[in-house]
């Protein structure tokens, strides 16, 4: 190793790599996170049968072209972390870029969308489910854009032979925003 | 850091990525399909019980936690309780528009307006913003929900939160009870309390609840229950 690490990225007290147990730990504050905003959307939308006129209103196939990409980009996410475990470092970067052309492709869909519908005039205040609709979307574009960002910085080192284990890292958290979409596909575009 | 990789599992188990891949985009097609039916259950089976199955095979094969350690899926258990906690503790405020003693009349207005088409004429007010909800007040109802929880809807003293009490809630179709009663002294009370001229302490004043002029509405809707 040219840096020297902390004790704590070596050391690991329970058996499990210590950047890995960091991400899980990451993890599971995120499904307090987006379980506290989607089970407030689930018993809003239970309770108010009207918001099934404001959800009509979403494209499903934007959503389901949007849950196809990230299918795809978890797919390369998880042939990226193969490849790191063979070392090829290469191939893993390779991957990744493909992962943050997925991310890319699904934030441009989101923004075509959303603005779609802000013409229209359903914004964030129109009513109860928009603002559910933009909250819930955008906290899980926001996860998107920190993903790609971070899959970035790891890609550049992969394709040095560097750091491979955090490819598994991000590949984790990549897989994490895939099924939180998985969630939210259903809630916003197919419940009608 | 080789020590780390090595403890690498998820390869070592040979999961067969391509297939799983193609199983998700098999549900996805199904979870789009699910509501042509047009049947209800069918819509919510193939919507939410394929997504529960696409998450399970992206969490246990993607993320490898078929073969993390426990610690790790006794973590995610708990972010999932304290998850249904919340839900267990506020949904039954949420999902419910009324109780014994409230009544959510935000909500009801809600639902009653619908959703509105943002380019209906008048949906929208000029700035663009959804009008504020205006819940007017209805005497009769106010009186039924807040009075007549233990007053009973009909004044007479029989509602259902009132049984237990000692002293019983006033009968207001009692001529007894109006011989000693006046207008003044009627709105006294649900102003300020039946402690404000000596009487029981579970009759509350409602100054805080309700203007000046809705007390002086529900005090002649008191006065309509004497009988003649």
């Amino acid at each position: 190793m040219a840096f020297p690490k902390p004790a704590a990225t070596l050391r690991s007290a329970t058996g499990i790599p210590t950047g890995r147990l960091a991400v899980w730990w990451l993890l599971a504050s995120e499904v307090v996170i987006f379980g506290g905003v989607l089970g407030s959307y689930l018993m809003f939308r239970l309770g108010h049968p009207e918001w099934a006129d404001a959800a009509a209103h979403t494209n499903t196939w934007i959503g389901a072209f949007n849950t196809l990409v990230l299918l795809s980009s978890s797919f390369t996410a998880v042939l990226a972390h193969q490849a790191a475990e063979k070392g090829d470092g290469k191939t893993a970067a390779k991957f990744l870029v493909l992962t943050i052309g997925g991310a890319l492709t699904f934030l441009m869909v989101k923004s075509v969308e959303w603005t779609i519908e802000i013409r229209e005039g359903f914004t964030i205040t129109a009513n109860g489910f928009w603002s559910f609709y933009y909250t819930a979307a955008g906290l899980h574009a926001l996860h998107v854009i920190a993903g790609a960002f971070i899959m970035g910085i790891v890609a550049f080192d992969a394709y040095r032979g560097r750091e491979l284990q955090r490819v598994e890292l991000i590949g984790i958290y990549w897989h994490f925003v895939d099924v939180v979409w998985i969630f939210l596909f259903p809630l916003l575009y197919i419940a009608k | 850091m080789s020590e780390n990789h090595e403890q690498h599992d998820g390869g070592g188990h040979h999961v067969n990525y391509k297939r799983i891949y193609f199983t998700l985009l098999g549900l996805l097609v199904v979870s789009v399909a699910g509501p042509f039916f047009g049947i209800l259950i069918v819509t919510l089976v193939t919507a939410f019980g394929i997504a529960l199955v696409k998450a399970n095979l992206v969490i246990q094969n993607f993320m490898h936690l078929k073969w993390e350690r426990r610690l790790m899926k006794w973590m995610l258990t708990t972010s999932l309780l304290l998850m249904a906690l919340m839900f267990a503790g506020i949904s039954a405020d949420v999902l419910n528009h009324e109780g014994r003693n409230w009544e959510n009349l935000a909500a009801r207005a809600a639902i009653e307006r619908g959703i509105q088409d943002p380019h209906a004429e008048g949906a929208l007010a000029e700035g663009g913003e959804a009008e504020p909800v205006e819940v007017a007040f209805n005497v009769e109802n106010t009186f039924n929900l807040v009075c007549g929880s233990c007053h009973g809807t009909a004044g007479d003293g029989t509602g259902a939160a009132g049984a237990a009490l000692d002293p019983r809630p006033a009968n207001f179709t009692d001529p007894a009870f109006w011989e000693t009663r006046d207008r003044a002294r009627v709105m006294n009370v649900i102003t300020n309390g039946a402690v404000a001229v000596g009487g029981s302490p579970l009759m509350v004043g409602w100054s805080a609840s309700f203007t000046a002029e809705q007390i002086e509405e529900l005090t002649d809707h008191v006065l309509e229950l004497r009988p003649e």
